[in-house]
């Protein structure tokens, strides 16, 4: 296995390498010139110029200044924004990965249990009444144009019934004398979130061997209840206490991007895990579950979507892939300032700097996505033996 | 003998299709002793998955009881609610499928798969008993103790089966169903499978119902049979009996048919036609159109399908015993 992740790990970086290499001739086929604009900005001091001329090598010929770039890129030198000068690319990304990752990392989760669970529930009940309604509701939601309903859903929920704030990630006036900038607060909420997954995930685990099934159930149920008296205690006492508005705030700036995306995103899950399960239905082993007498909650969920799942969570990972530029409608449409934006506005502004971390970014998240979703399907499907040579 | 353990009687089970109700079972009746293998012979098609399926009550979902009464230990099967049902299956009656390859769950291993049916119907039991009861069947069907964390396509058709046959075992039925339980093996293995089926039945004394298109099996691992045809039992008794003494024409055939294990070299005869269409209620003898000597009075019967005994604990249907 570690050799596996090693070959591929080597791998990843050869193709790496030449998505690079291509994003920068890309860029650099823009017409205009895009990467000597900052020379042409006549508020640049000297030295500046001096130092951007020399950093990106723009006075040399394009295959010199690839090779520059490259090997600043793996040096970990990605150069200056034109536009935040002198900020830095990586400090812009720091900024807004955590806005970006917060919002669509809970999209995400939730739309995959929503749709895995309606998936499974509607395979379940195949022919029935409820069945037909769900499922053509969900191919609705599967092929809604995305805006339009985006922006619907804001102009309902939002302006006419007035329940939630219209665009931005928190309200200014509340922020204006705090004493803390809205990043932190993120990575509070990413850390508390991801601390209170990895308890219950624990929790689950370790109870995997308990022989009863009552006893298995009633253990995992207290570790839920421990986790909301934790919760409970971390967001009242201490310095979580004195953050605990302004987190309130972003949360409740994110419900309606929330809901929207999920109601968008959970319905490929559910189809396709509908889809799979109906002919893992027809499989000989779920003859013999039910010939065991097993309940049939346990026969839907142990043996029909267990299989099931296979493909879904492939589906799935490769989907989160494309969080970062799925990102840009969504972070336009409710002017959430995360990574989507950036990468629009890099883009728009001709930020080759920004721009081109961001894809870099982009791509190195790719990559590791799809690293992820083979080792998680040889997890999953015994079947699939992951072989040192393969 | 022991006592009677299962009692069939009148059973009539149809499917709706979109052709109008198919008859795949029609007023079969029998009765399983305790310790006693019986088997169930027919031809591909006449029902004989059909009356396994009822007595688990696992039919398909167009399938359909409509007469008739299962009862095990006294117990009566037909029109148990499915919560009740779930405590009959595997623990009273268990089943090994017909084509059992595709039986398990591919991605369980196959220790875990036989765990949860015991835990199913045993949930005080510890981790360690459950282990060491999966050991010892194991032990008699001739699996190693490793299989237990192995994963089903880990192992081989012949091993899948054997632990197939545990996992039937696995919580002390009342009854055993074997459908065809080597169909999908190669010759060598089935031959070691059934021996070793047989040497369970014999150590464990199970009530076994062992179901097969080959008479010559049949022979060899059943005290009693039947044997059915286009959904009805045409004949029922001592298996050695039947051996000897056929009554049904076609018994006679389905003999004639199979090569010998026991007794003289014969020419074989071949079985032509084909079985009748269960849709249409037909009277009397519906072997008729294909029985190689029938009658004149065969031809027009009009008596009903109706098993009579003919000797001590002998059946067979009435149009083929009174027109000789
Ligand atoms: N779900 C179903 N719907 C309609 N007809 C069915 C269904 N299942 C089986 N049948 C029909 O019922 C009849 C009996 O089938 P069954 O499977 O019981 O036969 P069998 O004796 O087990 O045959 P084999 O030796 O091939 O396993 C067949 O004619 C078959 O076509
Ligand atoms: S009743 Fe007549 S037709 Fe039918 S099987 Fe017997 S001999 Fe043949
Ligand atoms: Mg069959």
């Amino acid at each position: 296995m570690a050799e596996y992740i090693i070959r591929r790990t080597l791998q990843m970086i050869v193709v790496f390498f030449i998505f690079l290499v291509s994003s920068y001739l890309l860029f650099n086929a823009i017409p205009g010139n895009a990467f000597q604009n900052l020379l042409l900005n006549p508020d640049l001091p000297p030295d500046a110029y001096e130092k951007v001329l020399k950093t990106y090598g723009l006075d040399k010929p394009i295959m010199e200044r690839v090779q520059l770039y490259v090997v600043n890129f793996f040096k970990g030198d990605f150069g200056y924004s034109y536009k935040y000068y002198p900020k830095t690319p990586i400090e812009l990304i720091a900024e807004r990965l955590p806005r970006t990752l917060m919002l669509f990392a809970i999209v995400n989760i939730v739309a995959f249990y929503t749709g895995f669970l309606v998936g499974k529930v509607l395979a379940w009940r195949r022919g029935s009444k409820s069945e037909t309604w769900i499922t053509v509701t969900s191919v609705f939601s599967y092929t809604v144009f995305y805006p339009w309903f985006a922006l619907m859903m804001l102009w309902f929920f939002g302006y006419k019934m007035g329940w939630f704030p219209i665009g931005k990630f928190l309200y200014p006036e509340k922020w204006y004398d705090a004493p803390w900038d809205s990043d932190v607060i993120f990575v509070l909420m990413i850390k508390f979130t991801v601390i209170i997954s990895v308890i219950q995930f624990m929790a689950y685990l370790l109870t995997r061997g308990i022989e009863s099934l009552t006893q298995r159930r009633n253990i995992r149920f207290g570790s839920l209840i421990a986790i909301f008296i934790g919760s409970y205690l971390f967001w009242n006492t201490g310095d979580a206490l004195t953050k605990k508005p302004y987190a309130a705030d972003i949360a409740y700036h994110m419900i309606l991007p929330v809901v929207v995306v999920t109601i968008v995103a959970f319905a490929g899950t559910a189809l396709l895990t509908r889809t799979t399960m109906v002919e893992v239905i027809k499989e000989d082993y779920i003859l013999t579950a039910r010939a065991k007498g097993l309940s049939q909650k346990r026969i839907r969920d142990r043996h029909a979507a267990r299989t099931a799942l296979l493909p879904v969570v492939t589906s799935f990972i490769f989907t989160i892939v494309t969080i970062i530029d799925g990102s840009v409608l969504t972070e336009t449409i409710f002017s959430w300032p995360g990574m989507g934006q950036l990468l629009l506005q890099s883009v728009l502004e001709e930020d080759i700097p920004v721009a081109m971390a961001t894809f870099s970014f982009v791509g190195i998240f790719a990559l590791i996505a799809h690293l992820v979703a083979d080792i998680s399907y040889s997890y999953l499907d015994p079947r699939i033996r992951i072989k040192s040579q393969g | 003998m022991g006592k009677e353990v299962l009692v069939v009687d009148k059973l009539n089970m149809h499917y709706e299709t979109l052709d109008g109700p198919v008859a795949a079972v029609k007023d079969v009746s029998f009765v399983l002793n305790e310790g006693e293998s019986f088997g169930l012979v027919g031809e591909s098609g006449c029902g004989k998955t059909s009356v396994a399926m009822s007595l688990l009550q696992l039919q398909a979902d167009n399938a359909k009881i409509s007469s008739g009464s299962i009862k095990l230990e006294g117990k009566e099967l037909v029109g148990m609610t499915e919560n009740e049902l779930r405590t009959v299956r595997w623990d009273g009656i268990s089943i090994v499928f017909q084509g059992a390859m595709n039986a398990w769950n591919p991605v369980a291993k196959i220790g875990e798969q036989i765990r949860e049916a015991i835990r199913e119907h045993r949930p005080d039991n510890t981790k360690q008993e459950n282990t060491q009861k999966i050991e010892e069947l194991f032990n008699i069907v001739g699996l190693d103790n490793s299989i237990m964390d192995r994963y089903p396509h880990e192992l081989s058709g012949g091993m899948k089966q054997r632990a197939i046959i545990a996992l039937a075992l696995s919580c002390d039925p009342k009854v055993v169903i074997a459908d065809e339980p080597t169909t999908a093996l190669d010759v060598v293995i089935q031959d070691q499978i059934l021996k070793e089926l047989k040497k369970v039945q014999n150590l464990l004394g199970l009530s076994l119902i062992y179901i097969s298109h080959d008479i010559a099996v049949i022979a060899e691992m059943t005290d009693n049979m039947a044997v059915m045809y286009a959904g009805s039992v045409v004949e029922m008794g001592p298996t050695a009996n039947i051996f000897n003494k056929p009554k049904h024409a076609y018994t006679r055939l389905l003999l004639e048919s199979t090569p010998s294990v026991v007794g003289k070299r014969k020419k074989l005869r071949s079985l032509d036609g084909e079985p009748p269409s269960l849709i249409n209620e037909n009277k009397g003898c519906s072997f008729s159109p294909r029985c190689p000597e029938p009658s004149k009075e065969c031809k027009n019967q009009e008596l009903d399908m109706k098993l009579v005994e003919i000797s001590k604990g002998h059946w067979a249907d009435l149009c083929c015993v009174s027109c000789g």
